[in-house]
């Protein structure tokens, strides 16, 4: 459960400010399947950063599952990211001198799983994505639509309530993404939280709801029907 | 978790050797000189050490004081002081002192048939033997009675002997001895053993004749050179310089007049010199550590500022700070340690090359390893913690979107 009241993110240039988010409010329930769209420097990456608690918001509150985020410290934080969401990114984001096995285990670490566990679980993770014959692979070594299966599977292997992509596909052609695209769909079936920032009207179909920002404000929050 | 850190990092350094080994290259040095320092340091001084000893254990050598040159008279040593009396007197008025012999030396020209050599005649007491741990191979030594009667045996070195006899016996036979300018005719009673020849000289090319008979027959002296006394044992040593030292200054009226030499006093300085050099050196060691801690901080800052999007990547699936400090510590760390071992090897090398020339065994004490070790592991922890903090205070979102 996701609640955000009246956000603001202002950024600091120097001494001009930049405005991202101007005042957003909404609340996700769990299991929904949620599209943020908007033209570019909309503010939808600032956004997905806050709910990710990867940043602090400069006003207005921020709640997860009953917690409000502004008054808790960094290592609380990264716990919260660790067990609660998981990422996906544009770019990939794997570490590229690691195996695909690896790469997967690093939330495992961090939540302090043994060695025999961590390795079960991932490969696990990976065969869920259609991975599991690649795992001792470096990222260099398979394709972008392989990379973002890892992704998912890494954001998917310490099982969070929500997960967070942003623009999935935009490294990818069409045919691969919508196959990534499908995969989320899966993963709302089985009860997973969703919420995909992209700025195409027809990505964000695959969702069940689609929240449209304009320099930092909601123009619409709609169900798709 | 440590053991998979230590992985990651023991990778990333691989992954570019040469800049890991020049940036590991000043602990190496440092490390290489203290394991080298301390090893050539107790090489040395056991060498000096096995050579004091071959002085005759515990001996203090007695000799006179430098006369001033005043009103056209050159400075020269006192030689009207040392008699065969004061030499008792000492023995009697310094308990500790628990034997002492005179000795009188000058050079001869030893000749015996067709063969004849130069060498050191050393007018001395029965005693001589023991207080220089150097005794006869063949024949004796000197007699007391021989000294009560002036006779004239001699016993002679090793080389001596060889040289002036070859092949043949030299017990019973006689020898011509030109002191000066006159000929003095003595009887061989004895060879000695050969003794290595260390800070005391050479004792093969010497030969033994009774003090009475090199004062009255052949030196023409009331005077002896000079003596040597032995304590039993290196705390008595000690102090039967202070009572030589309390007796000689009140019979004599002056310090000046004359010289102690003991075998602590010739290790002292042997101490101070090592330790300058020990300071000098520990402080071209300690220099090169710093040094090497800059290295490995400045690669450590380089790697932290490479890796930012992997730290930003880690932060976002979950690490606190304290795992990505840990994670930049442990890399510095083996940045140290592997620096340290490295340097190791390289010490002990240059330590066996100058203990191979210095002609002593290469001794490396487990204990310097260990200092080495743990020092280099010390360097690349302080020096590591900056970058790790560095590391663990980023951004995430900033880190994320570094390119
Ligand atoms: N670190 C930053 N410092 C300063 N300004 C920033 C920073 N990050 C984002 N901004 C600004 O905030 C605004 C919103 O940026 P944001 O990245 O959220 O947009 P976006 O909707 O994700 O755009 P895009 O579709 O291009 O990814 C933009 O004007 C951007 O320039
Ligand atoms: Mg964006």
């Amino acid at each position: 459960m996701i609640e955000v009241k009246d956000l603001h993110k202002t950024y600091f240039m120097g001494k001009i400010k930049v405005p991202a988010l101007r005042g957003v409010s909404f609340s996700v329930k769990d299991g929904e399947f949620l599209a943020i769209m908007g033209p570019s420097g909309s503010g939808k990456s600032t956004l997905m950063h806050l709910m990710g608690c990867l940043d602090y918001p400069t006003a207005g509150e921020y709640w997860i599952d009953g917690k409000e985020i502004s008054s808790i410290s960094d290592d609380r934080l990264a716990e919260i990211r660790n067990q609660k969401i998981g990422f996906v990114f544009q770019q990939f984001n794997l570490l590229s001198r690691t195996t695909i096995l690896q790469n997967v285990e690093i939330p495992l670490i961090y939540r302090g799983v043994s060695l025999r566990k961590r390795r079960q679980l991932a490969r696990e993770a990976l065969e869920k994505v259609g991975l599991g014959h690649r795992l001792t692979h470096k990222p260099n070594e398979i394709s972008g639509g392989q990379k973002q299966r890892v992704a998912i599977a890494r954001a998917l292997v310490n099982n969070p309530a929500i997960l967070l992509a942003d623009e999935p596909t935009g490294n990818l052609d069409s045919k691969t993404g919508q196959e990534i695209l499908e995969i989320f769909n899966d993963l709302n079936r089985q009860g997973h939280t969703i919420v995909l920032v992209t700025h195409e009207k027809e990505i964000a179909e695959y969702s069940r709801r689609i929240i449209e920002l304009r320099d930092g404000i909601i123009l619409k929050d709609e169900v798709v029907v | 978790m440590i053991l998979e850190t230590l992985r990651i990092a023991l990778r990333s350094m691989a992954s570019n050797k040469l800049r890991t080994f020049l940036s590991m290259l000043g602990i190496i040095i440092g490390v290489a000189a203290v394991i080298a320092i301390v090893s050539i340091g107790t090489g040395a001084r056991g060498e000096v050490t096995s050579q004091i000893a071959n002085l005759g254990s515990n001996t203090i050598n007695i000799n006179p004081g430098t006369q001033r040159g005043e009103g056209g008279r050159i400075s020269r040593p006192y030689t009207d002081i040392f008699t065969l009396e004061l030499g008792e007197n000492i023995q009697n008025f310094s308990p500790a002192v628990q034997a002492i012999v005179p000795v009188g030396q000058g050079t001869a020209l030893l000749i015996s048939g067709s063969s004849n050599i130069r060498a050191t005649v050393v007018g001395t007491a029965p005693d001589y033997q023991a207080i220089n741990d150097y005794f006869p191979e063949r024949g004796r030594f000197l007699l007391v009675e021989d000294l009560d009667v002036n006779s004239n045996v001699i016993i002679l070195g090793s080389e001596v002997a060889g040289d002036l006899f070859g092949e043949e016996d030299p017990l019973g036979k006689k020898v011509r001895m030109n002191f000066g300018n006159r000929t003095h005719i003595f009887n061989v009673a004895g060879v000695m053993q050969e003794k290595s020849i260390g800070l005391a000289g050479n004792f093969n090319t010497q030969v033994y004749i009774p003090i009475t008979t090199y004062m009255q027959k052949v030196a023409n002296t009331r005077y002896v050179d000079s003596y040597i006394a032995q304590a039993d044992s290196s705390t008595d040593a000690k102090i039967a310089v202070g009572q030589i030292e309390y007796f000689l200054t009140r019979s004599l009226g002056s310090s000046d007049k004359f010289r102690l030499t003991s075998q602590d006093q010739i290790l002292e300085v042997i101490d101070q010199v090592t330790n300058t050099l020990n300071i000098m050196l520990g402080g071209i060691a300690g220099i090169s550590l710093l040094v090497g801690g800059i290295g490995i901080m400045n690669i450590m800052l380089v790697s932290v500022t490479e890796r930012t999007r992997e730290i930003g990547i880690r932060k976002a699936l979950g690490a606190k700070r304290r795992h990505i400090m840990r994670q930049f510590l442990i890399e510095a760390l083996s940045l140290g340690g592997i620096g340290g071992v490295v340097g190791i090897g390289f010490g002990r090398l240059g330590a066996g090359v100058i203990a191979h020339f210095g002609g002593w065994a290469l001794v490396i004490s487990t204990v310097s390893v260990l200092l080495a070790f743990g020092f280099s592991l010390l360097v690349g922890l302080f020096f590591g913690i900056y970058p790790a903090y560095k590391a663990s205070r980023l951004d995430p979102v900033k880190a994320l979107s570094y390119e």
